[in-house]
């Protein structure tokens, strides 16, 4: 039988979030543990949508936004997410507001960092070389099938079957925030108006949650974000301006 | 004899009625050709086109102006703007059709990518221009530059960002066709799929 015809690990796509999350485990481990590793991985991102998702009437955010649940009772991962999202407020000059559009909405942090939570939980469970991708926010460990690192296309905001840069890598948190997918669904939390300027933000780093953050900030600060981003010590960033300019750090692991 | 009568009285007659149309109806043949200049063609003069993108949320035709102003002249333009509103039967007024917007609203969104042009000034040529549309029923909600070539407006936003920045910037965004495991991009809904399958199916016809 020849080698090219089959690949170790498992690929499994689940819709979860309204959006579609994908798994890539690339370790050569026994099916059944595969499936199973699998099986968590999704379960915890129903379990994160369950608690988080703002379009459930029954969800701990909203009985919290509701004032159903004190903060006392909150859930732990509840009172993690509040007290990130707080910081990332502060870190980023208030443009990133999970009070945005007025209720609680840590949508913006959520998706990365439930992506981030799931390749921890993997990595600690033996399976090293995976990826996980929630809706575009990317977290790749380790190699790909072929032995080689990842690659991971970044979105072309004008055409969603092309990539406009490929990067690569065996330790990264790849978080894009754009409005080519939703329209401008980003507000401008200090002129409470769409953000204008920016088409499409990725930022790189090691947590795909803080990833996320920034990347929709940025977006939120318009031009003035390639700036922002720029003066970031500890990530990288590509950006995409209305006039179809692209901007990205010179650190930015790129690949042909 | 007679037939050579024939003629010049036939020539006489159209010679008439060349001068009467010229005459007493010419001002209304002029007042119809002026607006089908301008809605065919936005760059007769220079401070003309500046004056247009002053209302963008003008009808259709208005929406058009900038994309046709940036590529060539020559554009296949004129014969849709004419073809379009032919159907009326009114050949006369149909290019002024256009601007009234009478074709029935559809409630769909599509996305209409034009040619692309050289962006040329004699024997210079500036880059490649390529203008993408975005139609909602008859009206145009958003026009995306999806080439534009170095210099010009957007190349004086673009200086102001690169003169603080560190990193690599300016240029305009590329297509890499390159073996990837995965993509990062903006999350998409479920609508997005049904967006794209709508967008292409319009193209399509």
């Amino acid at each position: 039988m020849p080698p090219a015809m089959t690949r170790p690990g498992l690929c499994r796509v689940e819709q979860i979030m309204g959006t579609a999350i994908s798994l890539d485990l690339a370790d050569d481990l026994p099916p059944a543990d595969l499936h199973d590793l699998a099986d968590d991985v999704f379960a915890w991102m129903r379990e994160v949508d369950a608690r988080f998702s703002t379009y459930r009437a029954d969800s701990e955010v909203r009985r919290f936004d509701r004032g159903e649940v004190l903060l006392s009772e909150a859930s732990a991962d509840l009172r993690y997410v509040l007290e990130t999202c707080a910081d990332l407020w502060g870190v980023t000059d208030g443009f990133f507001d999970a009070y945005a559009t007025g209720g609680l909405d840590p949508s913006g942090f959520v998706k990365g960092w439930a992506a981030q939570v799931a390749s921890d939980r993997l990595l600690a469970a033996g399976a090293v070389n995976h990826f996980v991708n929630a809706g575009g926010d990317v977290r790749v460990r380790g190699c790909a099938p072929s032995g080689e690192p990842w690659r991971i296309g970044i979105r072309h905001p004008w055409d969603a079957m092309a990539s406009c840069l490929v990067l690569t890598g065996t330790d990264l948190a790849i978080a894009t925030s754009g409005v080519y997918e939703r329209g401008p669904h980003v507000l401008d939390p200090r002129r409470g108006a769409p953000a204008t300027g920016l088409r499409s933000v990725t930022v790189v780093g090691t947590d795909l949650g803080v990833a996320d953050a920034y990347a929709t900030a940025a977006l939120a600060m318009g031009a003035a974000g390639i700036g922002w981003l720029d003066r970031l010590s500890d990530h990288t960033h590509a950006v995409i301006t209305d006039d179809a300019r692209q901007f990205h750090s010179a650190a930015l692991p790129l690949t042909d | 004899m007679r037939r050579a009568f024939l003629a010049i009285t036939g020539l006489a007659a159209s010679t008439t009625a060349l001068v009467v149309l010229k005459g007493s109806p010419g001002t209304s043949q002029v007042a119809q050709d002026l607006p089908a200049a301008q809605g065919i063609n936005p760059t007769p003069s220079g401070t003309d086109p500046s004056l247009d993108p002053a209302a963008p949320g003008g009808p259709a035709g208005a929406g058009v102006k900038p994309s046709a102003t940036a590529g060539a002249s020559t554009s296949p333009k004129p014969g849709k703007t004419t073809a379009r509103p032919s159907g009326n039967g009114t050949t006369t007024k149909a290019p002024s059709a256009p601007r009234t917007t009478t074709k029935p609203p559809q409630s769909s969104t599509r996305r209409v990518t034009g040619a692309g042009f050289d962006a040329k000034d004699g024997s210079e040529n500036y880059g490649y221009v390529q203008v993408q549309i975005v139609v909602s029923g008859n009206r145009i909600v958003e026009a995306i530059t999806l080439s534009l070539p170095s210099g010009g407006e957007s190349d004086i936003h673009s200086e102001d960002v690169r003169n603080r920045y560190n990193g690599t910037g300016g240029e305009v965004v590329q297509k890499q066709s390159a073996n990837i495991n995965t993509v990062s991009g903006a999350t998409e809904t479920s609508n997005a799929y049904k967006q794209s399958l709508r967008s292409a199916i319009e193209q399509a016809f």
